[in-house]
């Protein structure tokens, strides 16, 4: 009755080099979009295969297809040789197919062990067994090498570890088919070797893995095969060995450099903004001066302090010490709407989170910030209302069927668009854009940094925040580095390497590699 | 690009437009139903002790639904009610004018709206458990004022008001246009109304877009809290007495009737005439029972089914399109 560890382990018994799960024209479509257009792709038993793509490729469509979170237009799926439904997450489970997220989904306010056997409990007359399972979970979690406790809560982990675990928890339940969406993007450098190190194993167990993931590098550090989707459509699959990051890079945008960053110089005038020595939550002494028509990137990893400076700058954190100067004067900013008063701009980083009101209208979430303006004493302009919605909505050239659709039916990329948009009426002066491109295709990139340029015209200054290092590097006049709350390094425009400003950014994490995790 | 825009608006609003008719239909199909199968439905004095009956909810409810829109709830307004009753039956018969009386009692609510905000901006405590305390507390702060009894008003001049008539309508129904107007135009024409709808879908957004957030939380509880005790008043002056216990429950008939017009418990969707509507719906529910001498018990249940049923085929609606 007990299970053990090894029970609970897929043994060994895979063959290497089958096919297990093939794709045959599969294909979906949602109203208005063609998420992916038909594929006709074949997974191996034990190889890693990872899928590269922009964002809005196609590729968290597809991984919905494969674990049964949402129905195919068309097309079959074979898996082991016979036609798979694939119509809820529960059948995909049973034939062996599981997915560990970019975001745990997992429950933080039970015990790691707990998480290990959701739904799978072990219980004798209805009762859970529970030190039973924290036993077996530490066995299994010992025994992948992970250097962590089964009976803490979940949510007293850090994120990278919270992943480990759900990682682990995927190889108890007799998986052969494992999808890994962007693992890494929380993980420290540690805890991607451990689960690097996972991976091979459950290769060497004959399990297919799925790996998809933005790191070229961890690419071609782990897959045996490479498929590229661009806009749905399936580009090319190539053996590793076989290609390189600019082959792999130019199917996926199928476009140059050049064309997607498009910078325009001009010639930068009185300083809007300047930090002296400013210091507060999670970053001390950083000093900087943002001029009109210039974009400042700041670049640096996700906890080096950018966001917390910008933030800070915005009102919405208090600063410890240190001045900030507006236009040259030195000026308190108490909150937002101090910030908003000055004239700054702010579009943050997680648009589903600070930056839309999902549930209400487009035309809403553009005028939100300028509402002051289109109402007198009492009542709002409905005509202005109108004509300042619609006139965002074709500046930008947002899709969406009316003003009065929800923000929540858009693409991200036009969601991206109004989180911008609703400042442009407002007439700021510097716009503080963190990650505006996260989620983002290649094409309202394009846009949205054309967009960039249009506002340095009219003598705006901007401030830059990405963890893409492309992205801060062709479009920042000045480039300022950040490393673990400190502005460690500034650049004009081109005038470091990225391995330069790379090793900048990293310099500390690397020193604390031999750490604990 | 003007036809296009007339052209892009008419969806959303049909959709609100069709929702109030639905609503409304409902309401005169209840009326003519009732009134063909009671003989004493469609009398002045019924239609007039309906309007009465309704009234009060609907007022309620029109507070409610602002807090509602903000993902907040208010608890508190039946005890409010009860409580207004009492301050408002004691500076009456200590012998202050009454339009004193009735402006001390509005501020009281607003006081009680204004700690409510306090407790969820300052404090970071749940709105759920804010105004929950408020309703146990009121209730025993006016008893310990009453010593448990009624107050009996001693002035005809002011219960007189909430039986008498202007142009044939209850002086009680005017009140519901007299606050419905005003919310109406507040909700859905001015900036703040704006402001009540953005920060319930997302605060964090909202005070990055430069919205006073907390300002916006502490006028909704104001205006609900206003609202309960203006509701108060009218209860003093209809029933002639204070006392603290009266309008037990009617915060859950408020909150009903604010989810039967259409808000939405996790805030952001609401208006002011569905509340409105919905009020009447229930006190024509438990009016139609009374004639037809249906067991007090069953309106209980009718009403319960009723708020499944709307909320249910209006979400579908909404996830539909």
């Amino acid at each position: 009755m007990i299970s053990t560890a090894q029970e609970l382990h897929p043994a060994p018994v895979l063959e290497q080099g089958r096919t297990i799960l093939e794709l045959r024209g599969l294909e979906k479509r949602y109203p208005g979009t063609h998420a992916l257009k038909p594929v006709d792709l074949a997974f191996k038993s034990g190889e890693i295969h990872a899928i590269v793509g922009e964002n809005g490729a196609g590729k968290s469509t597809l991984i919905k297809l494969l674990t049964g979170v949402m129905p195919r237009t068309s097309g079959e799926i074979v898996w082991e040789g016979q036609p798979a439904a694939l119509a809820t997450p529960h059948e995909a489970m049973a034939l062996g197919i599981n997915a560990v997220h970019q975001e745990v989904v997992l429950c933080r306010h039970l015990t790691v062990a707990a998480n290990m056997f959701l739904g799978e409990e072990n219980s004798r007359f209805g009762i859970l067994q529970q030190r039973a399972m924290v036993r077996q979970a530490q066995t299994i979690i010992d025994d992948l090498g992970f250097d962590l406790p089964a009976h803490v809560t979940l949510g007293d982990l850090t994120i990278g570890q919270q992943q480990l675990i759900a990682a682990a928890r995927a190889t108890v339940r007799g998986t052969k088919f494992l999808i890994f969406d962007e693992p890494t993007a929380y993980l420290t450098r540690k805890e991607a070797d451990q689960l690097f190190t996972l991976i091979r194993r459950l290769k060497g167990e004959g399990v297919t893995i799925i790996y998809i993931s933005h790191r070229m590098e961890e690419v071609f550090e782990l897959a045996d095969r490479v498929s590229v989707l661009r806009d749905g459509t399936l580009v090319g699959t190539r053996n590793i060995a076989e290609t390189n990051d600019a082959e792999l890079v130019k199917m996926m945008i199928n476009r140059s450099i050049e064309q997607v960053y498009h910078k325009e110089h001009f010639t930068p005038g009185a300083a809007i903004i300047e930090a002296r020595n400013l210091s507060g939550k999670g970053f001390e002494n950083v000093s900087m001066t943002v001029r009109a028509g210039e974009i400042v990137g700041l670049y640096g990893l996700i906890g080096a302090g950018r966001s917390e400076f910008v933030t800070t700058l915005y009102g919405r954190h208090r600063k410890s010490a240190g001045q900030i100067l507006w236009e040259g004067k030195e000026v308190q900013v108490n909150s937002e709407h101090d910030a908003i008063k000055l004239g700054m701009a702010l579009a943050p980083e997680s648009r589903r989170d600070q930056g839309l009101c999902l549930n209400l209208p487009v035309g809403f979430n553009l005028n939100l910030p300028i509402y002051k303006r289109i109402s007198n004493n009492l009542l709002i302009s409905s005509t202005q209302e109108k004509t300042q919605a619609d006139r965002q909505i074709a500046d930008l050239r947002i899709k969406t069927p009316t003003r009065g659709a929800l923000a929540s039916s858009l693409s991200g990329g036009n969601q991206q668009k109004i989180v911008i948009g609703k400042w442009l009426a407002h007439g700021a002066k510097l716009f503080i854009f963190d990650e505006p491109t996260v989620g983002v295709d290649v094409g309202t990139k394009a846009e949205i940094y054309r967009l960039f340029g249009a506002l340095l015209s009219k003598g705006a200054g901007i401030i830059l925040i990405s963890s893409y290092l492309p992205e801060v590097y062709e479009l920042a006049d000045t480039l300022h580095v950040f490393r673990r709350g400190k502005l460690v390094a500034t650049h004009g425009f081109h005038a470091a390497s990225h391995e330069d400003i790379l090793t900048q950014a990293l310099a500390e994490k690397q020193e604390k590699l031999g750490g604990q995790i | 690009m003007s036809t296009e825009a007339i052209a892009v608006e008419k969806p959303k609003r049909n959709y609100n437009v069709l929702f109030g008719l639905t609503l409304l239909a409902l309401l005169v199909l209840l009326w003519i139903l009732l009134s063909v199968t009671t003989t004493s439905f469609a009398s002045a004095n019924n239609i007039a002790n309906l309007l009465r009956q309704g009234s009060m909810i609907a007022i309620m409810a029109v507070g409610q639904t602002f807090v509602i829109i903000t993902g907040g709830i208010d608890l508190s307004v039946g005890a409010v009610v009860g409580f207004a009753t009492v301050v408002v039956a004691m500076m009456i018969n200590a012998g202050f004018p009454i339009w004193l009386a009735i402006l001390v009692t509005l501020l009281v609510g607003v006081a009680i709206g204004m700690f409510h905000g306090f407790g969820i901006v300052k404090m970071g405590l749940p709105p759920f458990i804010i105004t929950l305390a408020t309703l146990t507390s009121l209730r025993g702060i006016g008893l310990l004022m009453t010593n448990g009894n009624s107050i009996n008003i001693n002035s005809d001049t002011f219960t007189a008001f909430s039986r008498n008539s202007f142009i044939g309508i209850p002086n009680l129904f005017w009140m519901v246009i007299l606050v419905g107007i005003p919310a109406y135009i507040f909700l859905h024409h001015s900036r703040w109304g704006r402001y009540l709808f953005s920060v319930g879908s997302n605060a964090e957004a909202s005070r990055l877009s430069g919205v006073n957030v907390q300002r916006t939380i502490y006028m909704a509880y104001t205006l609900s809290g206003l609202c309960a005790a203006f509701v108060g008043v009218l209860l003093a002056a209809r029933i002639g007495i204070g006392n603290p216990t009266q309008a037990e429950g009617w915060e859950l008939q408020a909150i009903a009737s604010s989810v039967i017009g259409g808000t939405s418990l996790f805030g952001a969707v609401g208006s002011v005439h569905g509340p409105l509507l919905g009020a009447f719906i229930l006190a024509t529910i438990n009016n139609g029972a009374n004639l037809l001498n249906v067991n007090s018990f069953w309106q209980r249940i009718i009403t319960g089914a009723l708020i499944i049923i709307i909320v249910y085929f209006d979400g579908l609606r909404r996830r539909g399109k």
